[in-house]
């Protein structure tokens, strides 16, 4: 219907969290507009899936979540990059260019 | 790597133990993401209430959402289960009596099992405290044609297979005595083991300070004033102050340094063993047999090895000793070495009893087992409308068998703990009960064995009873249930079950019974029997007298006569007398005895034994031992005079009738030269055990036979307390070096000897009744689940015109029906076990009628009693109330 969106291929949403924490600590709803925004809302992010995914990053230790006030005056839980959440998100970002390339490489072909 | 594992397992613990703390966080954070989301809309302009609705829309839904996000946090198993727990507990709060019906049987069963397999465990089973226990052996011989059934060692028997047993790698030898300490003039009693040079290398054990002493201390006949002190009497007597290694203390009135003490938990020979010294073995030394070796064997020998070369080094030292065994034939006479493992020896009698009772708790658990099973049928019996209901539902079958097994663990697990408390004050009993005389009792805890075990049975027993009614459910049509023809298909395969259940209960129920029935009325005869003098009102003192100042008989002769003169003068004291011993006091000597005129049996050369001591004047009457003929000892009968002996009926019906035996003459083997002319004839005495019969004494009068380890015995009248008190003053008076902190009434002495055997007779007792009670909740519970079961069937019936009292036959009649097979089969197998029990039974035929007749008509009339009520309920059924369930 709106032509222009894409669905996430399974298993990028991690690295889009993490590749959007990197910048600033965010809140859930913050990081579902700021992937929105910066892929030139071409991406659909599914705002329900956001929370489990958080969650799950969470408790593999790569985010920390701590309780502050957002910019409009109202808690929120803040999600920020841990140092093994960095390590993460280097070796998906790596993985990730690996897989496009060879992909690229394989529908340039002949 | 290690830090993501760390962070796991925080945060599923959290999620776990916070989990109302993190479902208010999650509610929160999903309420922002939504208020946000929709002011968003509200600044395009759109209105509030579409904007919250587009917010929404955009979300997806938000309780599956949540139901991801919990299921991020890896938790859900966990919290399944806890879930199923709590659905389990509150069931079982709203059903308390079916709940604790099932936790006390359990616990019960599983109390018992663990308690008395804690007591096999640490008695039978756990190795003794030494370096390689399996390889130690305690030896000693036997005589039997002579009636030495057991027969101690001689220093010089000791030194031979010391010698020229090759399979021993090391050999030492034991004989017990009471010391007496002084410290700070106060006299103490001790019980000493005097041991071999070779002792604490044979048991390989060091002392936990100081060093023990060896072989060189152990000079023949003159030993080294030295001693090793136990942990125990370290502690209570000397504080456990290290400084009492190399210090003096006076023992038996000479002075002796106090060379180590050993570690806690050495216990040989016994756990009251205080003390250590080295006995002065002189190998010269062929009489005098009071000693029991004990041995290792050298690597590689075998037990049999060691058996035929010690028997042939006894043979062939029977050669060397003419003038004792007068060319008789070892072989033909019975000599022989008796070595025997030394877990066997100690632990000799309690093994048999102990078997007893871990037999009959295995049988006790069977049948609560079987009792849970029972209850548990006809629980899921009653449910089963109701689990119908939850399938139409759409509850799994492998959801509704979880919640099964969940409410079924619940309460194993429950009865499982409870259970492990029961254990811990059973053993708690039988190891700080005064009465309870069992070997090894300091090496018996609640081992985490038993505790291990007693989980894995009440899991075993819960997955078991959850899964059976899960299997019946599962396997019937949800909508036959619902319908209502469910109930009446208890189906004949689970009724016949649930008979065959109910019948082995009742006769593994009627075994136990039994058995204790047979032991009990052994424990009755043994109480009851006539001991052969009246221990009521007899106290007894030990009058050990300091060696250092008593080396001659006369002082000893003296002093002991002048403290029965002092005591016999207390007021209260109706008669004292001295003696070597008493009767029920162990370590009696005997001797082979030749009887003038009569030449004795061919082969042995000596009659049998006879139990032979020395004892003052007044000994009979002070006891109440009756003098049939002729008379007591009295002042006629000192050094000097013509050597005399009173026997006692055991000994002269042998030989005589009534007083005919007056003026006979007889001799000990021991000492060829002299005969003693019989002057009196007594009563014979149970000297060991009410259980053996009376061995033939003989006594010598103490005067020419003194010792300074005499007894005194005092009867006294009314209150002993007051008079004793002033007994012990007297005796003081006369000699202060001697210890009086061993007064004690006969009576204790002669129960003790049937303390074991009454703890174990209670036990058992009190088991075959909890066997009875468990096994008639079964019948109960089959009969119920039965007329529940044909509630529709008996309305009906009666609704025709059925007499209630032919439905009140009906149902006994199918439950008593059950109990006679089963009781049937209970008095087979009752047959089988008497016969096992054997050693444990006195004056009872193990096929006793009158035992057998009346406990199966007991357990019979229990059966009818629990089928009853049921059988009632059936005739009570109101036909229309049971027509309308449906």
């Amino acid at each position: 219907m709106t032509g222009g969106r894409l669905d996430l291929p399974q298993g990028t949403l991690d690295l889009l969290i993490l590749k959007a924490l990197s910048l600033e600590p965010m809140h859930g709803w913050g990081i579902s507009e700021r992937l929105h925004a910066v892929s030139r809302e071409t991406l659909e992010i599914p705002q329900g899936s956001l929370y489990p995914a958080l969650h799950r990053l969470e408790r593999k230790g790569w985010v920390e979540a701590r309780w502050g006030t957002s910019e409009n005056n109202r808690r929120a839980r803040f999600y920020e990059l841990t140092a093994a959440g960095r390590k993460q998100l280097a070796r998906e970002t790596e993985q990730w260019e690996r897989l496009t390339g060879a992909v690229r490489l394989v529908l340039e072909m002949g | 790597m290690l830090s993501e594992l760390w962070s796991e397992v925080r945060y599923r613990a959290r999620a776990l133990f916070r989990r109302g703390e993190m479902e208010r966080e999650l509610d929160a954070e999903l309420r922002h993401h939504l208020e946000r989301e929709a002011e968003k809309y509200e600044r395009e302009g759109v209105p509030p209430e579409e904007a919250r609705r587009r917010a929404r829309r955009a979300f997806g839904r938000v309780s599956r959402a949540k139901e991801a996000a919990r299921a991020a946090r890896g938790t859900a198993f966990l919290e399944s289960v806890v879930r199923d727990v709590r659905v389990a507990a509150r069931r079982w709060r709203s059903r308390p009596a079916f709940a604790a019906l099932v936790v006390a049987i359990l616990a019960l069963g599983i109390g018992a099992t663990s308690g008395i397999f804690s007591l096999v465990d640490g008695i039978l089973l756990r190795p003794l405290p030494y370096p390689r226990p399996d390889r130690l052996v305690r030896l000693r011989q036997a005589y039997p044609a002579i009636g030495l059934d057991t027969w101690a060692l001689s220093d010089q028997n000791v030194a031979m297979y010391r010698d020229e047993v090759r399979g021993l790698a090391s050999f030492a030898a034991w004989g017990r005595r009471g010391m007496t300490l002084e410290r700070d003039g106060r006299p103490r009693r001790l019980e000493v083991a005097r041991v071999t040079g070779d002792f604490f290398r044979v048991l390989g054990v060091d002392p936990a300070l100081g060093r023990a002493f060896g072989r060189s201390e152990d000079t023949p006949g003159q030993p080294a004033r030295v001693a090793v002190l136990s942990s125990g009497l370290w502690k209570s007597e000397f504080g456990g102050r290290a400084s009492v290694v190399g210090s003096t203390i006076d023992l038996d009135g000479r002075p002796t340094r106090v060379l180590g003490v050993m570690p806690p938990g050495f216990a040989y020979p016994g756990p009251e063993t205080q003390a250590w010294v080295p006995l002065g073995l002189d190998p010269t030394d062929r009489y005098g047999w009071y000693l029991t070796g004990v041995g290792r064997l050298a690597p590689g020998a075998t037990l049999d090895e060691v058996r035929r070369d010690s028997r042939a080094a006894m043979w062939r030292w029977t050669k060397t000793m003419p003038g004792l065994f007068h060319g008789v034939k070892p072989a033909d006479a019975g000599i022989t070495t008796l070595v025997t493992p030394v877990r066997d020896a100690i632990t000799g009698d309690a093994k048999r009893p102990l078997e007893v009772l871990q037999a009959a708790v295995l049988l006790i658990l069977l049948i609560a087992v079987a009792d849970i099973a029972l209850l548990f049928a006809n629980r899921a019996a009653r449910r089963g409308r109701e689990m119908a209901m939850q399938r139409a539902l759409g509850a799994t079958g492998g959801r509704i068998a979880r919640q099964l097994l969940t409410e079924s663990l619940v309460l194993a697990l429950a009865g499982g703990g409870l259970g492990i408390v029961l254990a811990f004050g059973l053993v708690h009993v039988a190891t700080h009960t005064a009465a309870v005389s069992l070997p090894r009792l300091s090496d018996v805890g609640v081992s985490w064995r038993v505790v291990a075990f007693t989980f894995a049975t009440s899991v075993a027993a819960g997955l078991g009873f959850g899964l059976a009614p899960v299997a019946t459910l599962l396997r019937r049509r949800p909508t036959a249930s619902l319908a209502g023809a469910g109930r009446d298909e208890a189906g004949a395969a689970t009724r016949r079950l649930n008979g065959a259940l109910i019948a082995t209960q009742l006769a593994l129920a009627a075994v136990l019974l039994i058995s204790a029935g047979l032991a009990l009325r052994s424990f009755r005869n043994l109480t009851g029997t006539r001991l052969g003098f009246e221990p009521e009102g007899v106290s007894m003192v030990a009058l050990p007298l300091p060696a250092a100042r008593y080396d001659d008989d006369t002082s000893v002769v003296r002093t002991t006569s002048e403290i029965a003169r002092r005591v016999r003068a207390v007021p209260g004291v109706s008669e004292a007398a001295i003696s070597w011993r008493l009767p029920f006091g162990g370590n009696y000597n005997t001797d082979g005895y030749v009887v003038e005129g009569r030449p004795p049996p061919s082969g042995t050369g000596v009659e049998t034994q006879t139990a032979q001591l020395a004892v003052g004047p007044g000994y009979f009457r002070t006891l109440g031992i009756p003098l049939l003929y002729g008379r007591d000892f009295d002042g006629r009968d000192r050094p000097g005079a013509a050597p005399v002996t009173i026997v006692d009926r055991a000994l002269a019906s042998r030989y005589w009738k009534g007083a005919d035996a007056l003026g006979q003459r007889i001799q000990l083997t021991g000492d060829t030269t002299t005969w003693f002319t019989i002057v009196g004839v007594v009563g014979s005495v149970r000297d060991e055990s009410p259980a053996v019969a009376p061995m033939p004494h003989a006594y010598f009068p103490f005067a020419l036979a003194p010792t300074r380890r005499a007894m005194l015995t005092v009867r006294t009248e009314g209150k002993p307390g007051p008079v004793l008190a002033a007994v012990r003053r007297a005796v003081s008076a006369v000699e202060p070096g001697i210890p009086l902190d061993d007064v004690r009434p006969l009576t204790d002495w002669v129960g003790r000897s049937l303390d074991t055997q009454r703890i174990i007779e209670l036990l058992l007792g009190a088991f075959a009744l909890l066997a009875a009670l468990l096994a008639s909740v079964g019948i109960y519970g089959v009969m119920s689940l039965y007329v529940t079961d044909r509630r529709r069937e008996f309305g009906v019936r009666l609704a025709i015109g059925a007499e209630p009292r032919g439905l009140v036959r009906m149902v006994l009649g199918q439950g008593m029906t059950l109990a006679a097979v089963g009781v049937g089969a209970g008095l087979v197998g009752a047959l089988l076990a008497s016969r096992w029990l054997g050693s444990l039974l006195y004056g009872v035929s193990p096929t006793d009628p009158l035992t057998y007749g009346a406990l199966a008509a007991a357990l019979l009339a229990v059966a009818a009693g629990s089928a009853w009520l049921p059988a009632r309920r059936a005739a009570r059924s109101d036909p229309m109330a049971a027509l309308r369930t449906d």
